[in-house]
């Protein structure tokens, strides 16, 4: 028989082929389809096309005339700046306007987009979409050099800007397990570790975006709607945040990407006030700027723009100097967090580097949408760059100090002391230290309940401490490093961060205590300042041993890696209702509160009933998120018996849940808020200095060197005077 | 106690009272001056020239130095009794030849290359030779000794040593300088078979210096690169110099509890040319030849079966 290359297929191989065909589609159209619509049920949120009342389309005349106003603006900013103060206020008038309209001014000051706008003819900005029309990729130079092309829309919705979080390795976070945070083949996704916050943690999903009816006493009984939620600072306008990235498949449907929020980055003349909470008949949602005046003010980011958002957490939301803070909502005004996270400003009044225009970028520096931190850190564990490095060492040398007489002995303490504990002499007095969420207190001024701040202090010793550091942390934020000589004595998660031994800190707990026990009659004081001052007294005999254990098995090796030095350390500590079945020796598992009706009610087991009612809450406490995520994160969290499934919502009551304060305190790292001068020798080395070189581990000789007052005292001396003793 | 002691101003007069030889305890004295000095960034930016001027000693590497007995005061004789040093401090000359002179008690005409201690009359004309001393390039000037022995951390290798250590130690020295020879591209090694094993196995001393006759060490005249040894031979052959030069410091004991052969494979030192063992050789000819013989009688036997088939009918 002759055989022939191409045989017509058999009607059975015909058959096999249509059904593969038709298998491969419907897998794709379940994964594309189906597999979101089953997502959103299970975790019980929702996607539409999100619309701002801001993103309005001018006529071509409007757009003329707002482009004619906004080139004037800068031209006349940029022009006033540059034509000297120091003469006939009409010269200089007449000077600024001969500046502003000659041609190459124009040409350099008029911001760009304004051109681009126009003769693209575009006179509605609609978010994304807009940008991509001409931003579609984006060239990236990452740190070694090469340059890549990349999806500018994956490149941000990727970012930890967008999805704040991620599951890549490489991080300087270790779990209480002693195991180096998704090191492993198990990787699960991992945010920041934010325990000044009500909502910590993955609970972003409850409390993206809240309104809040507050009371205020000066407007009688009047109910005005205030904006709450973790939304306020990320950059997605959906109804949730991007839950999407926490699974392993899946993506974020393309109605949330056309919610990020380019403008709040990128645009000069951002108007924070439409940054309020929205309610639309599919739920809550954060508002943005959309108009077309800050789409034509695109450009470079600066400090400015990066500042909109970040001084919440440097200096402080009620800082002095904090911008954003100036424009709360034409309506539904955000609520400002009194008692600030670090306490440690950036900007031109409180720190070096602001005032010498130095801008966020220039030491954070960004590869594409990516913005590195540093390597080191403790609180925030995801990390878009996690090999690149932010230190002070890239611009300072190693030999940083050239004014004093004494600049070589004090570039002989960088050895072991990192900069910032010099140079950050104290943090703003607003920094809180002990948070009370459990009780809160009626703010009058506000009309709301707010969490009860037990104790705030900026100053050294008090509102933050200095710690042994070589750039890990642990799970709960703890800084982890050892004296370079090797001490075995240093141990901080048994000393300096579990317990308050200054007793002007614990009168002064025991003061807001008593003031407390007015509101909350249940409060045992002394109990209340023990639990407070010594949260380890929390622990039972057996979790105190088995936490010293862990800390010499698991901890000492990470301590003692690479290279510790002497940094501060902002301390915090939050009293917060706990699932005791889910208890290990260094904490339990912390539930979130539902912000409108703390805020509104002040009722906290109710708030707390109202949270973990939510799908996610109840989803969390399921076999497959236990296997996906949660027996890893416990084993990180120091709870070697893996998650436990009680739901402790039953029957509408709470069971198993009690108020407790972490079993240490957090350390935060403190970097900015840098002053040029530093801090006097005698503030440390003396005998009532601020560091505790006991507690950090020197031997009794070397602290009675260190604290040799004698020593500073003849610093001081002129060589003569010296001599002539 | 050790505050009051510590004090500048007693220092101070301890100094001004004591000779050196009266002082106190050495590690007294030194641990004053290690204060400040052990901080390993002590240093500043020269507002001259901008370079970090470093100041700070490493006292572990001191106290295992070749100059690990003697006081800081020994050497530094300004008054450095007080902190802040008085400007002119700075301009001390240090008197090295206090301790490394000759030595009048002993014949002047002696030879003192065998004076490990000192023999600092050969170094010299040694030294004089040197491209370091006879270069006029500007890169040379103000050439030391110093530039390459850090007076704070120099001690000699010694015999026992794990020669890999000594030299990557030693190349550490030379490289601190010659920058160009880790480039690929300008290194003027690129002729040189096996450069990265080469430079882990020998010192640049070992083929930048003159050969030198048994029982020397390596001299101090530093050669050009076009006068330094292009030789493979020099060191490939039974009678390798390295055998007096880098292998002086293998330890007697060691080989002969170890065997020559052992330690040069443990040191993964071993020379194509230098290490022959005669009864490997034997060893491996005979492995060969049986081999052979093995392969000759596979074959044969092979044969003789095929025959056997063949003269039989199917």
């Amino acid at each position: 028989m002759k055989r022939i290359a191409l045989k017509p297929l058999s009607p059975t191989a015909k058959r096999r082929l249509i059904v593969t065909v038709l298998v491969l589609i419907g897998l794709t159209v379940a994964y594309k389809v189906l597999y979101p619509l089953a997502f959103e049920s299970y975790v019980g949120k929702t996607n539409a096309p999100l619309t701002y009342a801001s993103s309005t389309a001018l006529t071509k005349t409007e757009f003329e005339a707002l482009a004619q106003e906004l080139s004037t603006n800068a031209r006349q900013r940029k022009a006033a700046a540059i034509v000297d103060t120091d003469q006939e206020p009409f010269a200089r008038q007449v000077k600024i306007e001969m500046l502003m309209n000659t041609e190459s001014f124009i040409r350099d000051t008029e911001p760009s987009h304004i051109k681009y706008f126009r003769e693209a003819g575009i006179h509605r900005y609609e978010g994304p979409q807009t940008c991509l029309h001409c931003h579609a990729t984006i060239q990236v130079t990452h740190g070694d050099g090469t340059v890549k092309n990349v999806d500018t829309l994956g490149d941000i919705v990727n970012s930890v800007h967008f999805k704040f979080q991620s599951e890549s390795g490489g991080f300087s976070t270790y779990g209480y397990d002693g195991r180096q945070v998704n090191s492993g083949p198990h990787k699960i996704p991992v945010g920041k570790i934010n325990r000044a916050c009500g909502i910590p943690g993955s609970f972003t999903w409850t409390g993206w975006a809240a309104l809040v009816a507050s009371r205020p006493e000066h407007g009688e009984g009047e109910v005005t709607m205030r904006s709450e939620g973790c939304g306020q600072c990320h950059i997605g306008g959906n109804y949730q945040p991007a839950t999407e990235k926490m699974m392993p498949i899946g993506d974020v449907p393309s109605e949330a990407k056309e919610g990020i929020d380019c403008l709040i980055c990128h645009s000069t003349d951002y108007d924070m006030n439409e940054r309020h909470v929205i309610q639309d008949d599919k739920g809550l949602r954060w508002n943005q700027d959309r108009s077309l005046r800050a789409a034509l003010t695109v450009g470079p980011i600066s400090s400015e723009t990066c500042l909109r958002c970040h001084q919440h957490n440097m200096g402080g939301d009620a800082y002095l100097h904090n911008e954003a803070a100036r424009s709360l909502g034409h309506i539904n005004q955000r609520i400002l967090h009194r008692g600030a996270k670090r306490g440690n400003p950036f900007s031109p009044h409180d720190d070096t580097h602001a005032a010498s225009g130095i801008q966020c970028t220039d030491c954070h520096v960004p590869e594409g949408h990516k913005i590195p931190r540093g390597r080191k850190g403790v609180d925030l564990v995801a990390n878009d760059i996690p090999t690149k490095d932010v230190t002070c060492e890239s611009c300072h040398t190693q030999a940083p100090h050239n004014q004093s007489e004494h600049k070589a002995l004090l570039n002989g303490h960088i050895a072991r002391l990192a900069c910032e504990t010099c140079h950050i002499k104290e943090l703003e007095a607003e920094n809180v230290v002990l948070r009370d969420w459990v009780h809160p207190t009626w703010d009058s001024d506000e009309g709301l309940f707010e969490p009860t701040d037990i104790y705030r202090s900026g100053k050294p010793g008090k509102g933050f401490t200095f710690l042994w550091f070589n750039g890990n942390g642990t799970f709960l934020a703890n800084a982890l490093g050892n004296n370079p000589n090797g001490s075995d004595t240093y141990n901080p998660l048994m000393q300096q961060v579990a317990r308050i031994d200054d007793p002007e800190m614990i009168a002064a707990v025991r003061s807001k205590a008593t003031e407390l026990k007015q509101q909350y009659p249940e409060i045992d004081v002394d109990a209340y300042v023990r639990m407070a001052t010594d949260p380890l007294s929390q622990l039972s005999p057996e979790m105190l041993a088995k936490r010293e254990a862990m800390i010499q098995n698991n901890l000492r090796a990470v301590m003692s890696q690479g290279e510790s030095r002497i940094y501060p350390f902002k301390l915090f500590n939050a009293m917060m209702f706990e699932d005791m079945s889910n208890q290990g020796p260094f904490g339990a598992m912390i539930l979130p509160f539902d912000y409108a009706s703390y805020y509104e009610t002040g009722d906290t087991p109710a708030s707390v009933k109202k949270a973990i009612a939510d799908p996610i809450v109840q989803r969390m406490y399921q076999e497959p998120f236990k296997l996906y995520m949660m027996d890893e994160f416990m084993s990180y969290f120091g709870i070697t018996e893996g998650w436990k499934t009680v739901y402790p919502l039953v029957d509408g009551r709470l069971e198993n849940v009690e108020p407790h304060w972490m079993r240490q305190m957090g350390t935060l790292m403190v970097n900015h808020g840098i002053q040029g001068k530093g801090r006097d020798c005698i503030e440390c080395h003396s005998p009532d200095g601020i560091m505790n070189f006991r507690q950090l581990g020197y031997s009794p000789e070397r602290v009675a060197e260190l604290e040799d007052i004698d020593i500073i005292e003849n610093l001081k001396e002129q060589p003569d005077s010296a001599a002539a003793q | 106690m050790t505050n009051l002691a510590l004090s500048g101003a007693l220092l101070l007069t301890l100094i001004a009272v004591a000779t050196p030889a009266a002082s106190g305890s050495p590690a007294t004295e030194n641990k004053s001056c290690l204060r400040c000095h052990a901080m390993a960034t002590l240093a500043y930016r020269d507002p001259g020239t901008g370079d970090i001027v470093d100041l700070a000693v490493n006292p572990h590497a001191l106290s295992h130095s070749v100059h690990g007995e003697i006081d800081c005061i020994d050497c530094h004789e300004g008054d450095f009794g007080r902190y802040p040093h008085p400007a002119d401090a700075a301009n001390e000359t240090l008197s090295c030849v206090g301790c490394h002179e000759k030595d009048d008690t002993k014949d002047d005409t002696k030879d003192d290359t065998k004076d490990n201690i000192a023999r600092f009359k050969s170094i010299d004309a040694e030294y004089a030779e040197s491209v370091h001393a006879t270069s006029d390039s500007a890169e040379a000037e103000g050439f030391s000794c110093h530039s390459c022995h850090d007076p704070h951390g120099f001690r000699a290798s010694q015999v026992g040593e794990e020669i890999a250590a000594i030299v990557r130690d030693d190349n550490q020295v030379c490289l601190s300088c010659h920058e160009k020879v880790r480039d690929p591209l300008s290194d003027p090694h690129a002729w040189l078979p096996n450069r990265e094993k080469h430079w882990n196995a020998v010192r640049c001393l070992d083929c930048h210096t003159p050969l030198s006759d048994n029982g020397k060490t390596v001299s101090h005249q530093v050669l050009k690169a076009e006068d330094s040894n292009r030789d493979c031979v020099n060191c490939h052959s039974r009678e390798s110099s390295l055998l007096n030069r880098l292998y002086q410091y293998r330890s007697e004991e060691d080989l002969a509890t170890k065997g020559w052969l052992n330690k040069a494979v443990f040191n993964d030192a071993y020379v194509v040319g230098m290490s022959r063992n005669a009864t490997l050789d034997l060893l491996g000819l005979i492995v060969t030849g049986l081999t052979l013989l093995v392969l000759a009688a596979h074959g044969f036997g092979r044969y003789k079966a095929y025959q056997r088939t063949k003269g039989k009918p199917e």
